[in-house]
């Protein structure tokens, strides 16, 4: 992994800027980021209620590595985007760093979704019409007014060309996504989803849509930033031989989870 | 800073955007160009009247009119503020009466009126002597004839060709000849200004290149009949009468219906004394005629007379090109509103094929007002453009209307702007910077209107829906 040698001091400088909760959370490394009570969910269909989550429990230690895995519709992508704040819960609460975040005003939680976390999508989800440069820049652009864009932009720059560089994209820059590879579509969307430094990467079956290279290429990436950065990392996944690159494994079935296994040290 | 980079990138590659940018165009276009023909047309009018109307009319309430205009005048001249501020002054006398000619031994009449001037006066308070056709008589006016004119007259007599319906009846064979008539003094008829439509005619059929030529049917020398009436008893009293110029406004209206005689002539004929109608009034300054109005008003406030601006004699004219304006107006704003309705329905497309990427703005944190925004800066950058192109066309199409209107012509072979119809022998335009700047704010604001829905929809969208496919 030659490109991921140099690394930003970054656990010095989340200290510094983080909650004292983060920080001796750092400390301990067993303070849970996430944790999840009691929730569920269905979705309505006219009169019809299609129940999905069924009372779900789960927590995220700081600086873990989570493989969700379970069957096709029991409702892995239904509760990343939950936690992710992108829809809202029926019942339960969802605690982000110790504070509860599913009932914020919509503002705040854009706010959390732009800062502290990460997304990534089986689809990588660009914007077709931008760059991979623009589109790494995008939620440094969502987060700053036009004003304070136009100050930061060349620091903001210099932060995504350095990202697309460690995803080994450093070339790839100008090109707009259709005339990138699915692994390097899914590079970009890893050098997006870190842009803003989140505090929780969250990850619905990164790999899901890649050959077996660009696939172990992302979960490399995945790792090394686990790794080396402490990021915590929920992360989808239907392939099994990926989540032994993990440091737990949930699985969710019908709405519940059914069987949480701590994966000995790789 | 996303908005405007991707309002920016959505103008640049979709070219359904172009649609929402060329209707917006037409409809900009379209209104600046009828705006500007509109104006050019009033203020074209506005002048004319103005020109030949006099800023302020001085007018007796009916034909017999007043006594002794040179006193009135003399009163007038006699307050130092009016004094100030008039140029000169006409006395004029007005009539409606008819007009006899015989054209090849056709015998025709017109209705016309009938207005007796002192040339001199007349010409100083403007609007007539520029109107004449004889360069010399521009430079001074007057009822004489020509020496051509008077050779024409002559030969016409000479020959003693009556028009046909002058000729007396067949005279009984059997009687015996009439006498010979006494040698009369020839009579040398007055000289007469006639409006250019009343003697010429149209032809349309001469001319394959769709020239419409107009047809002298009454040369300088000819005769004329004028039937009208005397004074107070209204009797009928004819006089003979030669012409010697042509009056040629472009106004269709003066130029079809007047013919100038000279004051002193006119009340003889009429046996009306020193009576005249009207007395015409010219100001160094318009803008002072409201004060000039109250004070003649004051001073002659025990006479039978109206005193009136020429836009208030010409009110009705005036008001109603005003209200067909404004209609036209309302009615082409509705060409924006379609243009509007054609926002609405691509930019409803643009946003049902940009639900994921609005998904993914979501995601990435993006608020809802946010998302909102990138539309209703979609619309307004449209708006912009469309404008701004609009503009330019419609202010290309204004300047060379004359031309356009020509070419389109010669390829339909349909006459768009018939000359004679109207007053004018060019299409005038006059563009306002005001009207096009405002024409241009409703446009945009038309466009950020109907982009307005489809702005609200996308920034409701649920992004998981729009995250969950590809
Ligand atoms: N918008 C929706 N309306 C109705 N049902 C939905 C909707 N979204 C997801 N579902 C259903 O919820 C279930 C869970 O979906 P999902 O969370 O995507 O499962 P997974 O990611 O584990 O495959 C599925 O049965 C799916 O059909
Ligand atoms: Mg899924």
């Amino acid at each position: 992994m030659s490109n991921l040698v140099e690394l930003p001091p970054r656990q010095i400088a989340n200290s510094l800027e983080a909650t004292p909760l983060q920080g001796v959370s750092q400390i301990l490394k067993k303070k849970p980021v996430v944790s999840v009570v009691g929730l569920t969910k269905a979705y309505r269909k006219h009169v019809h209620s299609i129940p999905v989550l069924h009372g779900v429990n789960l927590e995220v230690e700081n600086g873990e590595f989570i493989s969700l895995v379970g069957q096709s519709g029991s409702g892995k992508s239904t509760l990343l985007h939950l936690i992710g704040l992108l829809d809202s819960i029926d019942s339960g609460s969802i605690h982000f760093e110790g504070q509860r975040i599913d009932n914020l005003a919509t503002s705040v939680r854009d706010k959390i979704r732009n800062e502290a976390f990460g997304f990534v999508f089986q689809f990588y989800h660009l914007l077709p019409e931008l760059t991979a440069l623009e589109n790494v820049l995008l939620p440094l652009m969502i987060a700053k007014g036009p004003l304070k864009w136009l100050f930061s932009r060349s620091k903001a720059l210099a932060q995504a060309k350095a990202l697309l560089d460690r995803v080994g994209l450093g070339h790839r820059m100008d090109h707009k996504p259709r005339e990138l590879s699915g692994g390097e579509m899914q590079r970009t969307a890893l050098a997006r989803a870190l842009i803003s430094k989140p505090r929780l990467l969250l990850a619905d079956e990164p790999t899901g849509n890649l050959d077996d290279e660009s696939g172990a290429e992302v979960i490399r990436l995945l790792r090394t930033l686990n790794r080396e950065e402490g990021l915590t990392i929920l992360m989808v996944t239907h392939n099994l031989e990926i989540t032994r690159d993990t440091d737990r494994i949930v699985r969710l079935s019908k709405g519940l989870v059914v069987d949480e296994e701590v994966q000995p040290e790789a | 800073m996303y908005k405007v980079l991707l309002c920016l990138r959505y103008l640049q590659t979709r070219w359904l955007a172009m649609v929402c940018i060329v209707s917006v165009m037409l409809g900009v276009a379209t209104l600046i160009v009828v705006n500007s023909v509109m104006n050019g047309f009033s203020t074209k009018l506005r002048d004319r009247l103005h020109g030949l109307l006099s800023d302020i009319v001085i007018e007796a309430y009916d034909y017999d009119g007043f006594l002794d205009p040179k006193a009135k005048m003399a009163k007038i001249m006699a307050d130092p503020y009016l004094a100030k501020n008039i140029e000169a002054m006409a006395p004029t006398l007005e009539i409606f009466a008819m007009l006899q000619y015989a054209y090849h031994d056709v015998p025709f009449t017109r209705s016309i009126r009938l207005i007796g001037i002192d040339p001199q006066s007349r010409a100083k308070v403007g609007g007539f002597t520029e109107f004449l056709t004889q360069p010399e008589r521009k430079i001074t006016p007057s009822f004489e004839l020509t020496p051509e004119a008077k050779a024409r007259q002559a030969k016409n007599h000479v020959l003693d060709r009556k028009p046909a319906y002058f000729q007396e009846l067949p005279s009984d064979p059997s009687a015996p000849p009439p006498p010979d008539p006494p040698p009369s003094k020839p009579h040398e008829p007055q000289g007469l200004i006639i409006g250019h439509a009343i003697a010429h005619f149209r032809d349309r059929t001469q001319g394959s290149d769709g020239q419409v030529k107009d047809i002298r049917a009454l040369e300088p020398g000819d005769d004329v009949i004028i039937t009208t009436v005397s004074g107070q008893k209204m009797s009928p009293v004819v006089d003979r009468f030669a012409v010697a110029d042509y009056f040629r406004s472009e106004m269709s209206e003066y130029d079809s219906m007047y013919v100038f005689v000279p004051l002193d002539h006119l009340q003889k004929l009429r046996t009306m004394e020193d009576r005249v109608t009207s007395i015409l009034v010219r100001l160094k300054d318009f803008d002072e005629a409201p004060k000039v109005i109250k004070r003649l008003k004051e001073i002659l406030k025990n006479e039978p007379v109206e005193v009136q601006t020429w836009e208030q004699k010409q009110g009705a004219l005036l008001a109603a090109i005003r209200v067909e304006k404004g209609i036209l107006n309302i009615l082409l704003f509705m060409i924006i509103g379609v243009a509007g309705f054609g926002i609405l329905a691509i930019f409803t497309m643009i946003v049902a094929e940009k639900t994921k990427d609005i998904g993914i703005l979501k995601a990435l944190g993006a608020s809802r007002f946010g998302v909102m925004q990138i539309f209703l800066g979609y619309g307004l950058l449209l708006g912009l453009v469309g404008c701004l192109l609009g503009t330019a066309m419609g202010l290309a199409i204004t300047h060379n209307i004359n031309e356009i209107e020509s070419i389109i012509g010669s390829i339909t072979g349909q006459e768009l702007f018939p000359r004679d119809i109207y007053y004018f022998d060019k299409i005038p335009t006059d563009v306002h910077p005001m009207g096009v700047f405002f024409v241009n704010i409703g446009a945009v604001l038309i466009a950020v209107l109907f982009s307005l829905i489809p702005a609200f929809r996308a920034a409701s969208l649920n992004p998981v829906r729009a995250l969950r496919y590809e």
